[in-house]
């Protein structure tokens, strides 16, 4: 189960936020990739607990394009295949440390209040 | 937050691009499922689990696409986009409807842009001058005529200027000025103006150089400011016109500056020149505006309630000028436009009734089409539409055809302004709207043209757009128009025509009155007959013209060339004619009979007339009799009063053989208006000789005052103005050159200004009083086409709907003749209901009319009665054209068709 603080509001909200997140980790992590891979890969990291449609990925990669943390070219694939392929760019990449930041400060935040119950 | 924006941006960019991007998202999720199936297969799966998986695993490619789309475009934005292209083409198909709807906007939007683009220039716009809000204009008040709009003195005005809250004060009064130019004499309007005027506007002149305070002293050097239209006339725009001379009024007066070519201080006429201001100290001699500029950090009411301070404190040290005088302020953009604004409001209120009126027939067409459109709203709604959508869809329409009607109407509107703008100046001249030439199309009338258009669009739209939207599926998509229990048009269309018909009788109610009053001051007594007689302005210029002699003798001189000119029937001198603002009013004494009070003599209009003006003017002598030639200027002195002063003075006697005293100050007659106690030896006195009828002097919807003649060869009064009033045979306008032979004959140099026929004077006077009875008359015709074509539509419709039920009744037996009466009942019960609820309006309507207009009478039985039977004769009218044809319904055809 993921625990999120930023919204306390839509659950979708926030589990768009968090996936924007993860594609753009991910993209940090393995450089430019396309949209299935990059569903691949955040299957495999989150060691399958999440499990979700791939298609819910595709609007969040236009709204990060949009917002202009990504850029997309086509390009061929390992098995020469056609495809889109999505990379970080300049501002992506500072939102990235940025939201990084903004998590480990709440998750500190939340294990104050989870650790003294635990100890007790 | 610049994320965000971005990502709107490209969005709505999206908006137009369409379904171009469609296809690469396409190629996008091919290649995507491809990647997928190829990784499946070397999983091991079958090419047909292969994709299956790959299809599941992806979560609907339906669903993908459309979260896709939306997050690509704006949602919100995509649907009325699609609303407006149904829109269109759902206009297109109705050609006859679209052109009717457009067209009654037009008309109604179109009025409205005109008549505000008119009230932006005169009474909204800025004054070009800098920092305008700041600018007041200073009036006095008399608390005994109520007047609060009155002229300052010159001494009142520099106390005024004192206050605090002004960081500036300037004065200016209106003055004709004759000059002379190439040998030729020019009669005009000229500005004298305080030296400080200039720099309280805040205007820079273009040439030269304002006026200096010492050139505001008796006696100080002759200048004048010209302004650049002046300039430009009469100088050809020369820049080395500084320094050059102008003779006015018979002087020499130097050029020292031009005025910018926008500026224009004149609110009543305009003005041509500017001379100084001439200090008079006299309290008792109110003749200017003033104008002030407020301090920075001063407010409006501050400076009133100093200035109400300061009128105390004068009121108290000059109890005999200035015991009821107080000061009114008022900001100057509005004091220019007092005598306007009433009228221009109304205007504004009228033309909103008429677009009112075309809103609700629009609405009440578009109800009907509602009506026919049922089936394809019910199958919508049956497809899933909800009602929210299906209103939107309605409103959609309604704002575009609203727009559509506001463009048109926006071109209709420019066109109108100028020709409503002139006509307005046009026929109230000389009097003249301030900046109305100004009036056209800026910003501020864009932005209220779309305003009122979309406002227009929503107030039409709702009520059609609620009612079809929420069809009675089952009933609709059955065809059940063969229902033959008599229904009437929904009650909603009932009272829209009703509510056209109420407003069109307020209109058409206001209309009357205002006709009617007009009317009544036209055909009014006026005390003399204007026919055949021309009217020659003249100036007597001074010092040659100061000696009573010199006058008497010109007098007598022209007169006797005159009256031996075939075709003059008689002709005599007046100093004031009747409707020209009325005669100086001074102070007299009534000899034998003390003074009102201790402070203030008799009062009267003082007017000067040669032997046969009364002739020449037909004004009637009532008793005793006229001046004749027997008077002459060594003869006891003579005058001649009015009914009204008869009246006044001697209530219970008989006036001719009494006398009055006047104190004549040969320098400072206007210093005698508030007198100054008892009979002084060293006034003249003169005895009553006889009675005439009242004149008209000052308009014709005022009462007559009392005034007094003196004989023009007695009158040592030095007035250098005079009227020559010449009856004529024939035209009096062609007698012209022949007057202008005799004058000069009589005196070479006497300049003659003005040629008017008196018929102008009296036609010209009336002037206001008709344009608006003009405008008000056109724009409730408009009202009543307008309510008259609803009505038409209304019965139509039912006439329609009831096809069947009617070829029902005329199988049955029915004569047509009962039919047509039945239709034309309905009609009539309507315009009887909208009648009576429109008197009341007229009733509010004709309040606000009587502070408008003079002489207005408000609730006028008779002409409230009479338009009422006009509307519901067109009422009828409008109802028999489609009646007619319901009753010639062919009953085969009616029970057949549906």
């Amino acid at each position: 189960m993921l625990i999120w603080v930023r919204h306390m509001s839509d659950k979708t909200d926030v589990w768009q936020g968090t996936l924007a997140l993860m594609i753009l980790k991910t993209l940090e992590a393995l450089g430019p990739l396309h949209g299935y891979g990059i569903a691949r890969r955040i299957e495999q990291t989150s060691a399958n607990h999440l499990v979700v449609n791939y298609g819910t990925l595709y609007p969040a990669l236009l709204k990060l394009e949009q917002e202009g943390y990504i850029a997309s070219d086509w390009g061929v694939s390992d098995h020469n295949r056609k495809a889109k392929f999505y990379r970080l760019t300049r501002a992506g990449r500072r939102q990235v440390e940025r939201e990084i930041r903004d998590w480990e400060r709440t998750t500190e935040i939340l294990a104050r209040f989870l650790a003294p119950r635990r100890q007790s | 937050m610049m994320r965000r924006v971005r990502a709107l941006v490209l969005r709505a960019a999206a908006l137009v691009r369409g379904g171009r991007t469609d296809a690469e998202f396409a190629a996008e999720l091919d290649s995507h499922l491809q990647l997928h199936i190829s990784d499946n297969l070397r999983a091991g799966m079958t090419p047909d689990a292969a994709r299956r998986a790959a299809l599941v695993r992806l979560g609907g490619v339906t669903q993908t696409r459309e979260a896709y789309r939306d997050r690509e475009r704006l949602a919100g934005l995509d649907t009325v986009r699609q609303d407006l292209g149904y829109a269109i083409r759902v206009l297109r198909q109705n050609p006859g409807f679209t052109t009717a709807a457009i067209l009654t906007l037009a008309l109604g939007i179109g009025a409205n842009t005109a008549i505000f683009s008119i009230v932006n220039a005169v009474l909204l716009r800025p004054l070009p001058f800098p920092d305008p809000d700041r600018l007041v204009m200073i009036f006095a008040t008399n608390a005994t005529t109520g007047n609060i709009t009155d002229v300052a003195s010159h001494p009142d005005y520099l106390d005024w200027a004192r206050a605090a809250a002004f960081e500036r004060a300037g004065a200016l009064v209106s003055r004709n000025v004759t000059i002379d130019h190439h040998g030729e004499a020019e009669y005009l309007s000229a500005l004298r103006m305080s030296a400080s005027l200039f720099d309280t506007l805040g205007v820079q002149p273009a040439l030269g150089r304002g006026f200096r305070p010492e050139e505001e002293q008796p006696g100080a050097p002759k200048v004048v400011i010209l302004t650049d239209a002046f300039w430009n006339s009469h100088f050809g725009g020369d820049a080395g016109v500084l320094g050059r001379t102008l003779r006015i009024d018979e002087d020499e007066y130097t050029v020292v500056g031009v005025a910018p070519p926008t500026f224009r201080a004149g609110i009543r006429a305009q003005e041509q020149l500017y001379l100084p201001l001439v200090v008079d100290p006299n309290r008792n001699h109110g003749f200017l505006q003033v104008v002030a500029r407020l301090r920075r950090e001063s407010t409006i009411g501050q400076a009133r309630a100093e200035l109400g301070v300061i009128a105390a404190q004068l009121a108290a040290a000059y109890p005999r000028s200035n015991a009821n005088v107080g000061a009114n302020l008022m900001p100057l953009v509005d004091a220019m436009a007092v005598h306007v604004r009433t009228a221009l409001f109304v205007l504004l209120g009228v033309v909103g009734v008429v677009l009112l009126i075309a809103c609700t027939n629009v609405a009440s067409l578009m109800l009907a089409r509602g009506t026919a459109r049922r089936r394809e709203l019910a199958v919508r709604a049956a497809l899933g539409a909800g009602r929210l959508r299906l209103i939107r869809q309605l409103l959609t329409e309604s704002v575009l055809l609203a727009s559509l009607g506001g463009a048109a109407g926006f071109a209709v509107g420019s066109w109108l302004t100028h020709g409503l703008a002139s006509l307005l100046a046009h026929n109230l001249r000389p009097a003249t709207i301030p900046r109305i030439e100004t009036a056209g199309i800026d910003g501020r009338v864009l932005a209220f043209t779309v305003l009122v258009s979309l406002l227009t669009g929503i107030i039409f739209g709702v009520a059609p757009a609620l009612a079809s939207a929420s069809p009675d599926l089952n009933r609709m998509l059955r065809d059940d128009s063969r229902s033959t229990t008599p229904h009437r048009a929904p009650l909603l269309r009932r009272s829209l025509v009703v509510l056209e018909i109420a407003l069109a009788l307020m209109l058409l109610a206001g209309a009357g009155v205002l006709l009617k009053s007009f009317v009544a001051l036209r055909t009014a007594p006026r005390g003399f007959e204007s026919d055949h007689v021309l009217a020659v302005d003249l100036w007597l210029p001074q010092p040659r013209f100061a000696a009573l002699a010199d006058r008497s003798r010109f007098y007598g001189d022209a007169l006797s060339r005159l009256r031996a000119t075939p075709g003059v029937v008689s002709a005599g001198f007046v100093a004031d004619l009747p409707l020209n603002g009325g005669s100086d009013s001074l102070a007299f004494h009534i000899v034998g009979r003390p003074d009102p009070t201790p402070t203030q003599s008799f009062q009267a209009g003082f007017n000067i007339a040669s032997a046969d003006y009364f002739r020449t003017m037909r004004i009637p002598v009532r008793s005793g009799r006229v001046f004749t030639d027997d008077d002459r200027p060594e003869s006891p002195g003579v005058v001649v009063i009015n009914e009204t002063a008869a009246r006044q003075f001697w209530p219970n006697d008989w006036p001719i053989g009494h006398q009055i005293a006047l104190p004549l100050d040969r320098d400072q007659p206007e210093a005698h208006e508030r007198g100054s106690g008892n009979t002084n030896p060293n006034d003249t006195t003169f005895t009553v000789i006889g009675v005439v009828g009242d004149v008209r002097d000052i308009r014709l919807s005022s009462p007559a005052r009392p005034e007094v003649y003196l004989d023009s060869i007695q009158a040592e009064l030095p007035w250098p103005w005079a009227v020559l009033a010449v009856r004529s045979v024939g035209n009096p306008e062609l007698l012209a050159g022949t007057v202008r032979d005799c004058v000069r004959s009589a005196d070479a140099n006497v300049p003659l200004l003005r040629f008017t026929s008196m018929d102008d004077v009296v036609s010209k006077s009336v002037a206001e009083p008709r344009i608006y009875a003009i405008l008000l008359g056109g724009f409730a015709a408009l009202a009543l086409l307008l309510a008259a074509i609803g009505l038409y539509g209304l019965v139509s419709y039912a006439v329609s709907q009831r096809t069947h039920e009617i070829g029902v009744r005329v199988a049955l037996g029915a004569a047509r003749r009962e039919i047509l009466g039945l239709l034309l009942a309905q009609g009539l019960r309507l315009a009887l209901v909208g009648t009576a609820i429109g008197i009341l309006g007229a009733v509010a309507l004709t309040r606000v009319l009587v502070s408008l207009v003079n002489g207005v009478q408000p609730n006028d039985p008779v002409a409230f009665a009479s338009v009422s039977i006009l509307l519901i004769g067109v009422a009828l009218a409008a109802t028999y054209l489609p009646a007619r044809r319901a009753a010639r319904v062919d009953p085969v055809v009616a029970l057949r068709c549906e």
